[in-house]
């Protein structure tokens, strides 16, 4: 059995080789999971992908422990995430929503009336260079090595890969501040 | 680096790292008494949240990726194993030369 601590450095060094790996030995026990109770090999996918998104943020923490197999931390996490999503589908009504439902519905998902809270800051993380998105990417959610991102991105050192982390947040921090100025004037 | 980029880094050490007791407690009064430095950690954390969730995009998409490959080995694997399997039948029933 992998140790939390190797686990945790192949996730963090290595993530599409690791990845796979887990994927090809643990995906059919989840198939056949999910498809022995209510579930589709698609619910299976989406699932097990939930569960993935679960284990690799809490692996990524350094306080980190693995008790058990990787596929067994992770079937139960699926396990988890599957009944939820049965009780979810349970409670959802079997008859078509009527008007005045489907009214105060549509009037919950409008978006909040305080324009900051509003403001959509995924899409300007979209909208910096690739280069600066991977950089940001890699430190602050990937939580790869500093050094390693500064070898990958061609950075001659990690305080030169440091600096220009900065200068990607302000980038996006400037972007940010221009959109709540204009929806402010307007 | 900059003054600013300076800036970034302090409050990014107080939202994501390891401040002692002591730079918490200075920081809450810090918060408290100026207006534009609560300001920008606000924004910051925002920043940070955006990230998240752009992280698990990313990830969400790789994931795709993986299955997609998974799917298409195991679709592979399966017709050699059919394939296999008719072909031993085959020759299992043809009748062996006589000795």
């Amino acid at each position: 059995m992998e140790t939390s601590a190797s686990l945790r450095h192949a996730l963090l060094t290595q993530r599409e080789p690791t990845l796979t790996r887990i994927y090809q030995r643990t995906f059919p026990l989840v198939r056949r999971y999910v498809q022995q109770h209510g579930g589709s090999a698609s619910d299976a996918k989406d699932v097990f992908q939930d569960a993935l998104i679960v284990f690799y943020e809490k692996a990524a923490a350094e306080s980190f422990v693995l008790s058990s197999s990787v596929s067994t931390y992770l079937l139960g996490i699926v396990r988890n995430l599957w009944r939820r999503e049965l009780n979810r589908r349970s409670q959802l009504p079997l008859t078509d929503l009527s008007e005045e439902h489907a009214q105060h519905m549509a009037e919950e998902a409008e978006p909040a009336a305080d324009g900051r809270d509003s403001l959509p800051v995924l899409d300007y993380v979209a909208q910096l260079g690739e280069r600066c998105q991977n950089l940001l990417l890699a430190f602050y959610y990937f939580q790869q090595p500093l050094e390693q991102i500064a070898g990958r991105l061609n950075y001659g050192s990690i305080r030169s890969a440091t600096v220009q982390k900065f200068k990607c947040l302000e980038r996006l921090r400037k972007s940010v501040r221009t959109a709540v100025a204009h929806a402010v004037a307007h | 680096m900059r003054p600013a980029l300076e800036r970034l880094q302090l409050i990014e050490h107080h939202l994501l790292g390891r401040p002692t007791a002591a730079e918490a407690a200075q920081w809450r009064v810090q918060l408290l008494t100026d207006a534009e430095l609560a300001a920008d950690a606000a924004t910051q954390q925002q920043l940070y949240q955006a990230l998240h969730e752009a992280g698990r995009r990313q990830l969400r998409h790789e994931l795709e990726l993986i299955h997609r490959r998974f799917e298409r080995q195991t679709r592979r694997r399966d017709w050699l194993q059919t394939t296999t399997n008719h072909l031993r039948r085959v020759f299992s029933r043809q009748p062996r030369a006589s000795q």
